[in-house]
């Protein structure tokens, strides 16, 4: 990998736009063979969730599931925050394809390592 | 395989109008099955592509020999 690379997005159904967005940048960056991590935090969080996504299909863009499920099959890492996820009272045992929970410390560790982040 | 003809080619895709990151994992997936020093011929008709495959390839390593929008010759790296 030539280097590495974090999209944060803060939205799931609420803005199925900058969702589907979110993973499309996500995907030509680990294409780019850029070593890529999606933050999802606040709303994002539902992401995370097994079957959520399978009914968001932005007009232009491939299915949100098929775009995660390629992210993740590239070898892309999803970070999901775990108070964002708690408070919602989801489900930590039903988890997206590469998706981890994980608190602050590991989003900062990413960063600081030279990470460049965009955020939706 | 004649690699010195400039008009050499071993694979061909036509991604028809698929643009951004779509473009670029099916990209990365083909030219990944490909063997080192083979010649991809994409055709792109996303208008973002123009911008997009250099940035690819000056990324990746991936050589691209010859753009024409929306025809692209990338000749993949050595391993």
């Amino acid at each position: 990998m030539a280097g590495k690379f974090c999209v944060s997005l803060t939205h799931a159904k609420d803005n199925t736009d900058k969702a589907t967005v979110a993973f499309v940048i996500a995907n030509a960056a680990v294409g780019s063979e850029q070593e890529t991590m999606v933050f999802l935090s606040s709303e994002g969080v539902r992401l995370g969730v097994k079957a959520y996504a399978d009914d968001i299909h932005e007009q232009g863009f491939a299915p949100l599931k098929e775009l995660m499920a390629n992210f993740a099959a590239a070898g892309g890492t999803i970070y999901v925050c775990s108070p964002c996820f708690k408070r919602r009272n989801l489900d930590q045992n039903n988890l997206v394809a590469g998706a981890k929970i994980v608190g602050g410390a590991k989003l900062v560790e990413f960063l600081t390592t030279g990470s460049p982040c965009v955020s939706y | 395989m004649n690699q010195a003809d400039p008009d050499h080619v071993d694979a061909d895709w036509d991604a028809g109008d698929m643009g951004c990151g779509e473009l670029i994992l099916e990209l990365r997936t083909r030219v990944r099955a490909m063997r080192p020093g083979q010649v991809l011929r994409l055709i792109a008709r996303d208008p973002g592509a123009i911008e997009d495959l250099p940035a690819w390839c000056r990324m990746t390593g991936h050589r691209l020999n010859r753009a024409e929008h929306p025809t692209y010759f990338i000749q993949r790296k050595e391993d």
